[in-house]
């Protein structure tokens, strides 16, 4: 149902493809598989978010993108050009490195300028085009200070500044907000995506940071050991995930394993030791199969009463009780030993559903909450 | 005890007596023999010794200066002639060792880890061998029936010997093979330091390799250059033994003149006075040019 809309509103814009790779490979030392044969394709104004843990994939591929890597096999495709072999620097792509890679010898002014300089572009052209960067991210003032002189926020600008100068048709962000607190990061996420909207340049970000994935991007490609697990919306990917790893990537997820007891098309029923799933619409799957069944922890409501019928509940021991302000997440010892998590939101001043250590307590969700996996 | 222990601890500041050792050890050995140096150059040679500075007159001290040995250097042309030929061939062993370490400490800082500390053991094994050895072995190749001229001639190259001994080449041969380690490893520990990434920065941002040299590595290796060549350049002006066994006639050098007042002239407050013009004229522009490197970084921050 969630599909629908998007790939409407996809169809309606009509992308224009930007890049194109086709069965990219890189191996290194004649063994190891950094990246696996991955395929994609990134339109016209896109971010697209490599998400991943560390050693999965991401940057090597983003390097290939860049140019500092040459792939095994596969080819990459700007604009319909083939690229593969161009050195980074005649590939109209350019790139924010992450911890900014600033020049430290240069003034902010002559670290935006740099990649101008290197064109045949005329003297009062540069100068122009640096100031609209100045202003673009409001570092005016700072023009004649060294990156050394400025906070950890302002070099992330003067970075972002100095890869949208030469307005490339493709900007590649590597770990963009890694290097800032947490605080700063989500004042810079949006920041960020201002600009790169305001510009209209095409993004692909790599990233560990699903939060920062989820936020930026139009579209997240989730990676593992060298290959794409899912690729698809933020909202996709978090509310429909096609695999345990997928799931257990992006957020908290219990899994609960079980066997389709009832395949119809409207509904299934999943039986797990815990409790009897009731879903509410049809999967890819058949009866006898088993299955795990994803149910977020946001989803779950405690009650101390049983809950009436036989779906969708099961019961347990409240044996953790972490407090975030927002929220509260319990953590539920089910009669069978596994340990569920449960995220009641703070809506009052006093803790809703009043449960405290030991209590035995009710865990209820409806029938459209939770996700199938098969894989 | 714990009086005492709390007087210690108030009284005797830590962190100064931890700066202190360098100031004492400065002071030791190199302040004050300066000051006697300067206190000679002084005085009057009289005999076998040099006179005292101060007299005691009807019970007051008076202090006697002597500047005729400045003065003598001033009007004598031929320790000015020698204090400009040894800035120049310092000038020209220093230019020479820069233009072959730089790219000896660029590939070695870019060779594999694993090689790098055979690549600065091999650096540093000519040190294993007496330096006065080493230069005499050089001797042995430059002569007029030395190894290279005996090849050259073998070969038909050549019909008479190259005159290369006792020239300014064979001086620059021993005073550049001697130095260029003391340029090398400033430049390596440096260059080795430089962050790849800046160089990936300008690659992307549509810098060719070899642009990006000169526009990135250069400037980043400003420290290892200044660093290189001061020492190869003050240890080279005041240069004897190599300008001695190597060098010619026409290769005056200061330190030379320094050896003929000490021990052919027997004129200590002479010698003094060459060696503290030598060290004024190598301490002035590094004085003058910190100075304005400091002005400089004031300015920009």
């Amino acid at each position: 149902m969630a599909t629908a809309p998007n790939a409407n509103s996809a169809r309606k814009r009509a992308p224009e493809e930007l890049l194109r790779v086709e069965g990219i490979t890189k191996i290194y030392d004649g063994a190891v598989k950094a990246v696996d044969n991955i395929s994609l394709t990134v339109a016209t104004g896109e971010i697209f978010a490599l998400l991943g843990g560390s050693g999965c994939g991401k940057s090597t591929l983003l390097r290939m993108l860049a140019g500092f890597e040459t792939p095994t096999t596969g080819k990459i495709f700007l604009a319909g050009k083939d690229i593969t072999s161009l050195p980074p620097y005649k590939r109209p792509i350019n790139m924010m490195f992450q911890s900014y890679a600033l020049f430290p010898h240069l003034s902010v002014w002559e670290n935006i300028a740099f990649g101008l300089r290197r064109d045949d572009m005329a003297k009062e052209d540069i100068a122009e085009r640096v100031e609209s960067m100045l202003s673009l991210v409001q570092l005016g003032k700072f023009a004649k200070r060294k990156p050394h002189q400025l906070s950890g926020g302002q070099q992330q600008r003067v970075a972002l500044a100095r890869s949208l100068a030469k307005r490339p048709k493709l900007l590649l962000l590597d770990e963009p907000l890694g290097a800032l607190d947490k605080k700063l990061r989500e004042k810079t996420q949006l920041e960020l995506v201002n600009i790169i909207e305001e510009v209209g340049v095409t993004c692909v970000l790599v990233t560990h940071d699903q939060e920062e994935a989820m936020t930026m991007a139009s579209r997240i490609a989730v990676m593992s050991e060298g290959y794409f697990l899912q690729v698809g919306s933020p909202d996709e990917v978090y509310e429909m995930p096609n695999s345990r790893q997928v799931a257990d990537f992006i957020g908290n997820v219990n899994i609960f394993d079980g066997v389709v007891e009832e395949d119809e098309s409207d509904h299934v029923t999943v039986r797990c030791e815990e409790c009897l799933h009731y879903v509410g619409h049809g999967i890819s799957g058949n009866k006898g199969m088993s299955v795990g069944v994803a149910l977020r922890p946001e989803k779950i409501l405690l009650t101390k009463e049983r809950p009436e019928g036989e779906y969708n509940w099961c019961a347990g021991e409240v044996i953790e009780i972490v407090y975030f302000g927002a929220h509260t997440t319990y953590h539920l010892k089910l009669d069978s030993g596994k340990v569920i998590k449960a995220q009641e939101l703070n809506s009052t001043r006093d803790l809703s559903c009043g449960l405290t250590w030991g209590d035995r307590a009710y865990a209820q969700w409806s029938n459209m909450a939770m996700v199938v996996l098969t894989q | 005890m714990t009086k005492i222990y709390s007087y210690l601890s108030e009284h005797i500041n830590g962190r100064r007596l931890v700066i202190g050792v360098p100031y004492l050890w400065f002071i030791m050995l190199a302040a004050i023999p300066l000051l006697i140096v300067l206190k000679i150059s002084l005085s009057e040679m009289e005999d076998t010794s040099v006179s005292s500075m101060i007299n005691w007159a009807e019970g007051w001290p008076t202090l006697k200066l002597n500047f005729s040995s400045y003065l003598f250097l001033g009007t004598d042309p031929l320790y000015i002639e020698t204090y400009l030929s040894s800035i120049k061939y310092a000038l020209i062993t220093t230019l020479i060792c820069l233009f072959i370490g730089y790219p000896f400490a660029y590939f070695m800082a870019r060779s594999p880890k694993h090689l790098q500390p055979m690549l600065l053991m091999l650096i540093m094994l000519p040190f294993w061998t007496s330096f006065l050895l080493r230069i005499y072995a050089w001797k042995t190749l430059l002569v007029s029936n030395g190894i290279i001229n005996n090849m050259l001639m073998a070969i038909g190259i050549i019909d008479t010997p190259l005159p290369m001994m006792n020239t300014p080449f064979s001086l620059l041969v021993g005073m550049v093979y001697s130095y260029l380690p003391f340029m090398i490893l400033p430049l390596y520990a440096n260059l080795s330091k430089l962050d790849l990434r800046y160089l990936e920065a300008a690659a992307d941002l549509g810098t060719s390799p070899f642009k990006a040299f000169w526009l990135i590595t250069v400037p980043l290796s400003k420290a290892g250059i200044i660093a290189g060549s001061m020492l190869v350049f003050i240890p080279a002006v005041g240069e004897y033994v190599i300008p001695e066994l190597l060098g010619g006639p026409d290769t005056l050098m200061i330190g030379r003149v320094l050896w003929d007042e000490f021990f052919s002239n027997n004129d200590w407050p002479m010698a003094s006075a060459v060696a503290v013009v030598m060290i004024l004229l190598i301490l002035l522009p590094m004085a003058i040019f910190n100075k304005y490197q400091s002005e400089q970084a004031e300015a920009k921050a």
